[in-house]
């Protein structure tokens, strides 16, 4: 706690930097959707004021994906972006999407093992399932309507925040269980146990490769990230989650900023 | 009318509170016709949820002030005990819980009041708490329950009774609500 001195008179500079953060938080809900309809990748052009080396990327990541989608930068954007994806997927791939289906509901149970309170986690875990039902490839008026289902799904922030808190369980869940591996990821002398429950558990806490290694081991779901930045070379560089798996989901990062991409 | 409660016996009537008919409010609805929003009372059902577990199986040494939920379900007091053989041994406590509609993506506002506050060094002497899952560490998955575990393990673990050492300037600045105070948790130790 900090206060400081303006015009002769003490004001609380942490109402100051908190009623800024508030203003930057309520900047980004206006004008960005939880998640967008689907964009040209060339709209990412603009971003870069027409960058030599951006502009090259764009254009050759271009002609490997068709669209992309944009995501609310609210450090919830991984966690968002893979489940609206991966479902997305699912939507016209009925065996994946039962094999799914039975997973996520035993999950519930493992994480009930693993020391995670029932009480909270049903609440989660049952909205989880609702929409996960809610785009069933069975479900009358096919693929169409289970799309829009989805995105409207995905943009209510009831349905959404839900759907992420319960992602993030199932990633805390699987460092807690293969917690040697996972321990040389974090850099510092933090635990798995603070890391979990300080970077993995809370909302709007930013995701590092160790929560996607962590989120596609425990779903099964392969992850392909193309990361856009200032590196060497006129390609944008991919990385497979876990390594070698086939991707179902595919992702766009720049720093600090996951969104969807949908391929060729 | 007034006649009618002259008589010592009879007791005035308890007021009616009346509340304005809300306009009936047009439910959101997906494409395929069934309500989008889960409703609008999902965190007062938590709450229940959270109320009744807490009456049932209360962590040692906690107990609800079931008369306060009663009048308010935002506002919750929460009695809890020093535990035996800490520094607190006999003392009693009261811990006030204030809750907004966002709850449980917004953490509960938690303060000590009454005329105990315990010296610690993470409680200022207004009742305020520097415990980060209050506010940066707060998740959808922690409950009123885990926290009460939180702070009892906080209280139970300190070895020297004393204020943090910014108390006197933290209590004449700081905002009325502990989540408008930017915390630097930096020493888990005590």
């Amino acid at each position: 706690m900090e206060s400081v001195e303006q015009d002769g008179e003490q004001v609380n500079r942490d109402d100051l930097i908190l009623q800024q953060q508030r203003e930057i938080e309520r900047e980004i809900s206006d004008s960005t959707p939880l998640v967008s309809d689907q964009l040209p990748l060339t709209c990412l052009t603009a971003e870069y004021n027409g960058d030599a080396v951006f502009t090259a990327k764009i254009q050759a990541l271009a002609s490997k994906y068709k669209y992309m989608r944009r995501t609310r930068p609210d450090g919830n954007c991984f966690f968002r972006a893979f489940a609206y994806s991966y479902l997305e997927w699912l939507i016209s791939n009925k065996a994946a999407y039962d094999k799914f289906r039975q997973i996520a509901e035993t999950s519930k149970d493992k994480l009930i093992q693993l020391g995670f309170p029932s009480f909270t986690l049903e609440d989660f875990h049952g909205t989880f399932m609702d929409v996960i039902n809610r785009v069933n490839p069975e479900n009358p008026g096919g693929v169409e309507k289970n799309q829009s289902e989805l995105h409207t799904i995905f943009n209510e922030q009831g349905y959404s925040d839900y759907v992420i808190v319960y992602l993030r369980l199932i990633t805390s869940g699987k460092l807690q269980e293969d917690a040697e591996f996972y321990q040389h990821f974090i850099e510092g002398d933090m635990s798995i146990e603070e890391f979990r429950h300080q970077e993995v558990e809370p909302m709007f806490k930013e995701s590092d490769h160790i929560h996607i290694i962590a989120l596609s081991a425990a779903l099964g779901v392969g992850v392909r990230v193309e990361y856009l930045d200032r590196a060497e070379g006129g390609t944008v560089k991919a990385h497979d989650f876990p390594e070698g798996a086939q991707p179902m989901v595919f992702l766009i990062y720049r720093p600090g900023h996951y969104d969807i991409l949908y391929p060729n | 009318m007034l006649k009618l409660f002259k008589k010592s016996k009879d007791k005035i009537p308890k007021s009616e509170i009346i509340n304005e008919p809300k306009e009936p409010q047009k439910p959101a609805v997906s494409k395929c016709g069934k309500p989008l929003l889960l409703d609008n009372s999902r965190w007062e059902r938590r709450l229940h949820k959270e109320l009744m577990s807490l009456i049932k199986e209360p962590p040692p040494g906690v107990t609800v002030d079931t008369e306060s939920v009663q009048q308010n379900l935002s506002e919750w007091k929460i009695n809890i005990k020093g535990f035996e053989g800490t520094l607190y041994e006999g003392e009693d406590f009261q811990l006030l819980f204030k809750f907004n509609n966002k709850y449980p993506f917004d953490s509960p506002e938690v303060t000590f009041i009454g005329s105990n506050i315990p010296v610690h060094p993470h409680v200022y002497s207004n009742g305020h708490i520097c415990l980060s899952i209050l506010t940066e560490d707060w998740s959808p998955a922690l409950s009123v329950q885990s926290v009460c575990l939180s702070i009892a393990s906080m209280l139970s673990s300190c070895r020297e009774k004393k204020r943090p050492p910014d108390n006197t300037l933290y209590v004449k600045t700081c905002n009325k609500n502990p989540k408008k105070t930017k915390w630097w948790y930096h020493d888990d130790s005590v």
